[in-house]
């Protein structure tokens, strides 16, 4: 095993196109914010948008969709499950189901 | 040149371990930097969240002009930004230097114009009375602690990766640095730009009026 080029990285145009999208997804999370829904639905909204982003940035802009499948496979499973532990298993995070979101 | 060779500086490249990833070490540990750092920053906005969540007397003080208008113009800069980076890695992967260390240039110049964004937002937050432990409508004062910690730890990678992009761009144009050196910041000012994506939507447009 050695060490190589990235393999098939588009060119220029497919990343503006990538870029085009990320903006318009940011110009949707504007939108939404301002048809004033509950904080749960932006909340969700929100998240699930930056998600989407976040993934795309991800893999393309910073190429890992173009390297080896173990690198993603090394990194993603392992970040989300710290951050899982982090947020759901950290003693702290039992307070939040005693906690209260503005609108209720 | 091959990234084996240009990875390889010490000669002893037959003896080493392969890569079980396929890409050199440099790049390895920036993805790894990248790893912790994303759970620092995880660990930020959850405990924002349950800041947010918790206060129920929470600030929404942003409206659209000035303050969300700025964080988009903000945004399109910072994505901009990622553009011209990822033209200055394909460049560099062409071995077109001068054109490799223009689009560095283009980035670093992109980058300072988001700080300095940035910094304007923060005078006009300080000149209505935000503080670190200060909220001026009266609200929750861990507004300003959550928004100046936040937004200041990203600024500060934000300038960071600055003069990192400054110092790349005069060493990859004297040829001291090479087109791996490219990318692996490439891949550092991606994450700054994918760590805003989630800053953006939930500290400004979760706060908006």
């Amino acid at each position: 095993m050695t060490v190589e080029d990235s393999p098939h990285v588009p060119g220029m145009k497919f990343f503006v196109a990538v870029w085009i999208g990320l903006m318009c997804i940011v110009g949707v999370e504007v939108i939404v914010t301002f048809q004033h829904p509950s904080p749960r639905v932006l909340l969700a909204s929100l998240l699930f948008l930056a998600f989407v982003e976040a993934a795309v940035a991800v893999f393309y802009f910073m190429h890992l969709k173009f390297e080896r499948a173990a690198l993603a496979w090394s990194a993603l499973p392992l970040f989300v499950f710290v951050m899982f532990m982090m947020d759901q298993i950290w003693p702290d995070a039992f307070r939040l189901l005693s906690m209260r979101l503005l609108s209720q | 040149m091959s990234e084996l060779e240009l990875s390889a500086h010490s000669g002893h490249a037959g003896l080493m371990e392969e890569s079980p990833y396929g890409i050199p070490s440099g790049k390895l540990a920036m993805w790894c930097f990248v790893l912790s750092d994303a759970v620092t920053f995880g660990a930020v906005l959850f405990a924002y969240g349950y800041l947010r969540i918790g206060s129920p007397d929470w600030s929404t003080p942003f409206s659209f002009t000035p303050s969300i208008l700025n964080g988009l113009v903000m945004t399109f800069v910072l994505l901009t930004s990622g553009l011209t980076m990822l033209a200055a890695v394909e460049a560099a992967k062409a071995g077109r230097t001068a054109a490799g260390t223009r689009w560095l240039w283009a980035t670093c110049a992109l980058g300072a114009l988001f700080a300095a964004l940035h910094l304007l937002e923060w005078r006009r937050m300080f000149e209505e009375g935000w503080r670190l432990f200060q909220n001026p409508t009266g609200g929750s004062v861990e507004f300003g602690a959550a928004f100046f910690s936040i937004t200041g730890l990203h600024l500060l990678h934000v300038i960071g990766g600055v003069v990192a992009l400054a110092t790349i761009a005069i060493g990859f144009a004297r040829q001291k640095y090479n087109r791996i050196d490219v990318e692996v910041l490439g891949i550092y000012w991606h994450f700054v730009d994918l760590v805003w994506m989630f800053v953006f939507p939930l500290v400004y447009l979760m706060n908006a009026k």
